[in-house]
């Protein structure tokens, strides 16, 4: 084999024989041959970067998983831990140690914007990486690690500027986003050289199996076959116990998944309770005449917008309203209209939802520190002010505020208030251990979702056995969500494994 | 490296290089830098070149730096200092850079007669073994340029003599025989010889994980002529993290005058 030598030094060498520059200190020489001793990595495999790393302890399973991923999967990799295990300290000491090894010099961290500069902190004061935050005009040339905004590098003229340089190690956090393989971020990510690759989410399968096929393929094309071979072999119509078994055995080639129970800390656990509301007649009455609508016009005749519609109103009369406001203008014929606003009037009577009433029992019963998720803006704020009329204090987060402001925001809750009502954008990435009861009073369609809003609390930290309430209310649209989510839910068991509870599930396959 | 070992490090650093130690104990120490140090250290080129193009007098850095974290707590400020610290690693680069070239000398008692020392050249490789992981090696080896005889572990040998930068009086050296360019090849040639008797089944395992990697491409690509760019791309991404590599570095070596 070619051995690589450099004759630098040599050249330094002989003109200093020929006396054209002065020698160096002997002590200095000595130091150095100590350091060089010292620092020398002995071994191809075990974690060197560990002692370097005065600032955290990695749990086992951190460890486990950094190693498995460098030495076995050869640092292409799905890390797709439960959420709140600590994915990023696995990433961040697979980083150190190929940066520590030499095999690593450039890094591309791609993140959500919101979690910019979580990732630059995280990776200056724990791992002593210093990364930079990209913005616009910078120079990449002399940039070693770099973090990015998955929504800015996709974009000319960044996404060019990534593509004159060479990286070896791509990173791409909330990488259940890329699963839809005709999105630019997919195609972006695609596109670009993967010496070294990780994919970090906790959710490797949002809907069905077919996002896996995608996201595998993206770190390694053909490790699940093509698309054709793979759809027939493993679509969700001809699946059975045997290939089931052999899909997960592909997928955890490049798969690390720990679940909480795995990882040999003491978890607390989650009760998960369903809690049934029942409208009251009125209510029932306006829920049928919303259901209603798609006989009276051809504007509502679409299966989707009477389902939102009855999403809505099992959330609250305001959501409701601001659809049915939305959609009046294409009513073209007086009847319609006149009919419409009929049912806007009925549920504009309705004060009270009695989800929200049910809601603000359990808050009151719980008597410490809630979070509420909802799909809805407008159920939000109708929350926000039903809870402040009974005397409970809230803040309210959502995706549209700015990352000061969702520090302020997370403050106040933590210091103040005794409600933050939350919709699903702003649940990313925020850590809120001090909280233990979880009010999911809308329920999405995605069980991912789900786990994402619970695992906000139920992470790393987190003493309290964690209480999760579901809200939905009898004969109505939600229950048939809740009979998608158990389906979404047993089709990620086959496949990646088993989940923690998420929805109160009374006859669940062993 | 333990946290005492890298405050006596410390310590040795900037003594060797002039930088006074204003105040300290066992935990931290409080360092004038000198101009030159400044400008290796503490990356500010601008303020040094203002400087000169003014002819301002200068005035270089000083810096505190800490071993014991638990002096972080008693209010102390200043960086700490630990083994993955950046400051840290600069400082072994300066090591490095300012201790690549020795020329040394045995001490010798003052004696009537007259002694001769023989001149050897000294080399500490590092050779590096490199595919989708790492290993190295540190070789220290000696030639005598008198006799060409090699000695191995020539850096622990002349650890336990009295060397020192300057020759003592009454002291014949002998001008070499073998050229130091001579000796220089032949030590490669030595390493080559080391580096051929290493066991080499990791690059057998590097060619084997290579091997059933481009199978799995292959046979994604399979009737696709000609292969699309993600194909080389990925086919290049691939040669790239296994290729098995063997690098031979220099950490440092010198002229030895021995008895």
């Amino acid at each position: 084999m070619l051995i690589e030598r450099s004759s630098s030094w040599k050249e330094g060498f002989i003109q200093r024989l020929e006396n054209h520059e002065p020698w160096n200190n002997s002590v200095l020489y000595n130091l150095s041959y100590t350091i060089a001793e010292n620092n020398l990595i002995t071994n191809f495999t075990g974690l060197q970067s560990l002692a370097y790393l005065p600032n955290i302890k990695p749990l086992p399973h951190q460890i486990e998983a950094a190693e498995r991923v460098i030495e076995q999967m050869n640092g292409k990799a799905i890390l797709a831990d439960e959420v709140g295990l600590g994915k990023t300290i696995e990433a961040g000491l697979i980083i150190k140690e190929y940066l520590l090894r030499g095999l690593v010099k450039k890094v591309l961290i791609l993140v959500p914007a919101s979690l910019v500069n979580q990732w630059v902190e995280e990776l200056y004061t724990k791992f002593h990486i210093p990364a930079l935050l990209y913005k616009k005009n910078y120079e990449l040339d002399y940039v070693d690690v770099v973090v990015m905004s998955m929504d800015t590098a996709k974009r000319s003229p960044h996404k060019e500027k990534i593509y004159a340089q060479d990286y070896d190690l791509i990173i791409v956090d909330e990488a259940h986003k890329l699963k839809n393989h005709q999105t630019i971020s997919y195609e972006f990510v695609q596109s670009l050289k993967k010496k070294f690759c990780l994919l970090l989410t906790a959710t490797p399968i949002q809907n069905d199996t077919f996002e896996l096929f995608y996201l595998v393929t993206l770190l390694k094309q053909g490790h699940l076959g093509n698309y054709d071979e793979f759809s027939s072999v493993f679509s969700a119509k001809n699946r059975d116990e045997e290939r089931d078994s052999y899909l997960k055995e592909l997928v955890s080639q490049v798969m690390v998944r720990n679940r909480r129970q795995d990882t040999g800390v003491e978890w607390s656990t989650r009760k998960v309770h369903t809690i049934p509301i029942t409208f009251t007649d009125h209510e029932r009455q306006v829920y049928t005449a919303i259901s209603n609508l798609k006989h009276i016009s051809s504007v509502f005749s679409g299966a989707f917008s009477t389902m939102t519609l009855q999403r809505e109103m099992c959330s609250s009369p305001e959501a409701t309203i601001g659809t049915l406001r939305n959609l009046l203008p294409e009513c073209k014929q007086v009847e319609e209209i006149t009919h419409v606003e009929e049912v806007i009037g009925q549920l504009e009577k309705l004060s009270i939802h009695s989800k929200a009433k049910k809601a603000t029992e359990l808050i009151i019963q719980a008597n410490e520190k809630v979070i509420i998720f909802t799909e809805y803006r407008m159920t939000q704020l109708y929350l926000s002010d039903y809870l402040y009329a009974n005397g409970i204090s809230n803040v309210i987060f959502n995706g549209k505020l700015s990352k000061s402001s969702r520090e302020w925001i997370k403050h106040l809750f933590k210091q103040q208030a005794q409600v933050l009502i939350a919709t699903e954008s702003g649940a990313e990435g925020i850590n809120l251990q001090f909280c233990h009861h979880v009010i999911n009073y809308d329920l999405p369609w995605n069980p991912m979702k789900l786990e994402q809003r619970i695992g906000r609390v139920h992470r790393l930290g987190q003493e309290h056995d964690v209480q999760i309430y579901n809200l939905a209310v009898k004969e109505t649209i939600d229950d048939h969500v809740m009979k998608v989510l158990q389906g979404k839910i047993e089709t990620f068991e086959q496949v990646v494994g088993e989940l923690d509870d998420i929805l109160e599930m009374k006859e669940r396959s062993v | 490296m333990h946290s005492t070992e890298i405050h006596t490090y410390l310590h040795r650093f900037f003594k060797e290089n002039d930088c006074e130690i204003l105040h300290g104990n066992e935990h931290y120490l409080t360092v004038q830098l000198t101009i030159d140090m400044d400008k290796r250290i503490m990356n500010r080129p601008f303020y040094w070149r203002y400087i000169e193009s003014v002819n301002e007098t200068p005035n270089p850095a000083q810096l505190t730096l800490i071993t014991d974290m638990q002096q972080l707590h008693n209010g102390m400020k200043g960086e700490i200092i630990h083994l993955g610290s950046p400051r840290l690693h600069q400082l072994f680069q300066v090591t490095k850079e300012m201790g690549q070239f020795v020329k040394m000398y045995e001490h010798i008692e003052d004696t009537s007669e007259q002694l001769i020392l023989t001149p050897w050249v000294g080399v500490n490789y590092k050779v590096s073994f490199t595919s989708h992981q790492t290993k190295e090696m540190l070789y220290s080896v000696g030639i005598n340029l008198m006799t060409g005889a090699v000695v191995k572990e020539f850096q622990e040998t002349i650890s336990m003599l009295d060397l020192s930068d300057q020759s003592s009086e009454q002291v014949f050296h002998l001008p070499y025989i073998i050229t130091p360019v001579r000796a220089l090849d032949r030590l490669d040639a030595v390493i080559t010889q080391v580096i051929e008797g290493e066991d080499l089944t990791w690059v057998e395992e590097a060619e084997k994980r290579w091997r059933k990697d481009q199978a799995v491409l292959d046979y994604f690509y399979e009737g696709q002529e000609p292969k699309p760019e993600c194909y080389e791309m990925e086919k290049q991404a691939m040669e790239e993290r296994f290729k098995p590599r063997i690098s031979v570095d220099v950490v440092n070596g010198g002229l030895f005058y021995l008895k």
